[in-house]
């Protein structure tokens, strides 16, 4: 069962929360009729916060995150997105458009090259944009990586400036939510700091909201609150 | 639309994958362009040859058919055969005429013979012991005896009737420079070399032949041929088949037949028919206009087809080639575009991870796909009609070969003369069946080359095909793209 640490739950949206978890479950397909990989999880998320969710392996940590991040929808329950059910929105839309994801892997094409994997998610987006690899570069620049990055092949940028552009790629049709799964767990800790310092930057100084999937204590000690799953008996 | 673009980076930086499937492709294509060029150009020409070919009819006397209600064994059976043979009424250049108002009869044309005896000439002849004279010497010939007469006089009614200088057997070595002009008409000859050199005469010579009663006939000379055809026979000549064989026209022995009882000519017309399936039809036609009913029609259909056997056999080729081909071809892109999208499952959770929809995606990877295959289809299009002509006349080649073979075989079945393929008869110095036609080999000679050519339909046929193998064969991988969950595809990659 969800544990919320730092604040009580609150079912209630507020004028200041962005997404509204309303008693939510889900079981996968194959699963039997008692078996949930997250059950009856409420919480909600407001702007200008960072979040962390914390638990064990098998607590439901990617499940949930996929939840919010619309690449499943929640089989009981209700998310509530700007005060819309996600249920009720295009998730493709969604994904493209209100929330930007960061996966611990980077998930980048690695054929691409920076300023390619960021123009994918402008194109996705739909934005008309005139310059785009201009863009690109901007926030680039915006998440500290040079500009001279732009036409390389991801392959050939370390991983934290792998995930410097996977964050640019979350920002590029500047959504109102950022998604992280583990965003520093394959970093060292030095990239690990300048990484927090940037979601810090997106909540504090932009008003996003960010919510950030971890284990890592130095996560947790930068975000706003922290809520802890526990595994589903 | 950003797909396109996607799609354009996805196929130049992943070189490999695509040149593999654009591989099997090309090779695809490149067979099938053959095997449609192939199959195309025979067809064309089977039409052409179909077209072109003059579709003949002509009568022949059924003499089984006369026989079956005779007992020849016995001596009563023979003589009322005999009765009945020698009164079947035979037509007339008139009743030719008759026949052929006819509407499925565009033309006909006739030879009419009868024989002479030399009075200013003599026949070309040397009696040897290995000739006995009950045979002429001329198994080939018209059935020739010590008891016939000299020569043999064959009158065309028009030049497509002379079969013998169409075909090649005669040619004519001199002629005088009118000669086509009054061929047809009046007292003219052309004569063999050989008969010309055995009676030392040349062009513009007069030369003089006589019925039995004794009444002579002049002919006037403008032209000398010689037999081309190579001798089937196994005894020993000095002169050819031909050798007195003389050339003229119908009107001239038409006239002589007319004036003269003792004369009995044969008139062996050619009807140009407008189809093969109005044979039956134009049959029944003549025996109302009174055609005794022991000749039966025959038409050139056999021959005619089988002059294209060898193109239809490639082209039957072909066809099979090309099914084997698009099925292997199919299967193996159907493997091979299943293997590459569960390559490209993280590729499928990114996409859908950063908000594009299935539909885009699908689009996507078929556009990856049709123009990794245009360009292959294209180049092997290309590479196709390179090879598409050597290999079609090296297919052609074989068949054509083995077509002379068979023919040969044939000649040799039969000990080279004597019965009749269809076990109907004949004696030697009889009919004898005519055993080059009978494969159709000189006929093939004409497509000694194939010379399949990939055209606008060839392209369009190679691509019309060659899109929907592509299509059909990445169906199922298209499929299972949707059927991706991002959600399980990035929890398999953490």
């Amino acid at each position: 069962m969800a544990k919320k640490i730092k604040e009580n739950k609150k079912i209630d949206i507020k004028d200041n929360v962005i997404l509204s978890i309303q008693n939510a479950s889900y079981q996968y397909s194959d699963a039997t009729s008692d078996e949930y990989a997250i059950k009856n999880i409420s919480y909600d998320f407001e702007k200008g916060k960072i979040y962390a969710i914390r638990g064990r392996s098998g607590s439901g940590k990617t499940t949930l995150l996929s939840l919010i991040s619309g690449l499943e929808r929640c089989t009981e329950g209700t998310i509530l997105f700007d005060g819309k059910d996600l249920k009720d929105i295009n998730l493709d839309t969604y994904r493209n458009s209100q929330i930007g994801i960061v996966f611990q892997s980077y998930n980048l094409l690695p054929y691409m090259t920076a300023s390619e994997n960021i123009i994918l998610s402008l194109d996705a987006s739909g934005q008309k944009i005139d310059n785009k690899k201009q863009k690109a570069i901007e926030l680039m620049e915006s998440v500290g990586l040079k500009s001279d990055y732009a036409d390389r092949r991801v392959l050939r940028l370390s991983g934290g400036e792998q995930q410097r552009v996977a964050i640019a790629r979350s920002l590029s049709y500047n959504p109102k939510m950022i998604v992280a799964d583990e965003p520093t767990g394959n970093l060292d800790k030095q990239t690990e700091s300048e990484i927090l310092d940037i979601f810090k930057k997106l909540a504090h100084e932009e008003g996003k909201c960010v919510i950030i999937v971890t284990h890592s204590p130095n996560v947790c000690e930068i975000v706003d609150e922290i809520y802890d799953l526990k595994k589903v008996k | 639309m950003f797909i396109f673009k996607n799609a354009w980076i996805s196929i130049t930086r992943n070189k490999g994958r695509n040149i593999l499937i654009g591989a099997i492709i090309l090779v695809i294509a490149c067979a099938c362009t053959i095997t449609l060029a192939i199959n195309n150009t025979a067809s064309d020409l089977i039409n052409s040859y179909s077209n072109s070919y003059q579709k003949e009819l002509t009568l022949s006397f059924d003499r089984k058919q006369m026989m079956k209600d005779f007992d020849t064994n016995g001596e009563e059976g023979r003589e009322q055969a005999k009765e009945k043979f020698e009164n079947i009424a035979s037509y007339s250049v008139d009743d030719v005429a008759t026949f052929a108002e006819n509407d499925h009869i565009e033309s006909y044309y006739y030879t009419y013979s009868f024989s002479l005896n030399g009075n200013s000439i003599e026949k070309a002849e040397i009696e040897t012991e290995s000739q006995p004279g009950g045979f002429g010497g001329r198994p080939n010939g018209k059935g020739q005896n010590k008891n016939s007469l000299d020569f043999t006089l064959n009158g065309y009614s028009s030049i497509e009737s002379m079969s013998e200088f169409i075909n090649g057997t005669y040619t004519m070595s001199e002629i005088r420079d009118n000669a086509w002009d009054i061929a047809f008409d009046g007292n003219y000859v052309f004569i063999n070399k050989e008969l010309a050199d055995y009676n030392e005469l040349v062009l513009n010579d007069k030369i003089k032949l006589e019925d039995e009663d004794g009444n002579t006939y002049e002919f006037e000379i403008i032209g000398i041929f010689e037999d081309n055809e190579k001798s089937v026979d196994s005894m020993m000549s000095m002169f050819s088949n031909s050798a007195n064989t003389i050339v003229t026209n119908a009107n001239a022995l038409v006239n002589i037949d007319n004036s003269n009882d003792s004369i009995k000519g044969s008139i062996n017309p050619t009807f140009i028919i407008d189809d093969y399936e109005n044979a039956e039809a134009i049959q029944s036609d003549f025996y109302e206009k009174g055609l005794d009913e022991t000749y039966v029609v025959q038409t050139n259909q056999e021959t005619a087809e089988a002059a294209v056997t060898s193109v239809k056999n490639v082209k039957s080729f072909a066809t099979t080639f090309l099914i084997i081909t698009l099925l292997i071809g199919g299967v193996v892109l159907f493997i091979l575009n299943m293997i590459n999208i569960r390559e490209r499952k993280y590729e499928i959770g990114v996409f859908r991870t950063i908000g594009i929809s299935k539909l885009k995606l699908t689009m996507q990877f078929a556009s990856e796909l049709l123009v990794v295959a245009f360009v292959a289809l294209i180049i092997g299009a290309g590479v196709g009609a390179t090879m598409s002509k050597p290999v079609s006349n090296s297919l052609l080649s074989s068949e054509i070969e083995s077509s002379t073979n068979s023919s040969e075989q044939m000649k040799n079945n039969f000990g080279g003369m004597g019965e009749r393929p269809d076990g109907s008869g004949g004696n030697r110095g009889g009919n004898m069946p005519d055993f080059n036609k009978m494969s159709g080999t000189p006929n093939i000679q004409a497509y000694d080359s194939i010379d399949a050519v990939v055209n606008i339909t060839v392209i369009l046929e190679l691509l019309v095909i060659g899109l929907s193998l592509v299509f059909v064969s990445s169906l199922a991988s298209m499929i299972s793209i949707q059927r991706f969950s991002p959600l399980t595809i990035l929890k398999e990659r953490s």
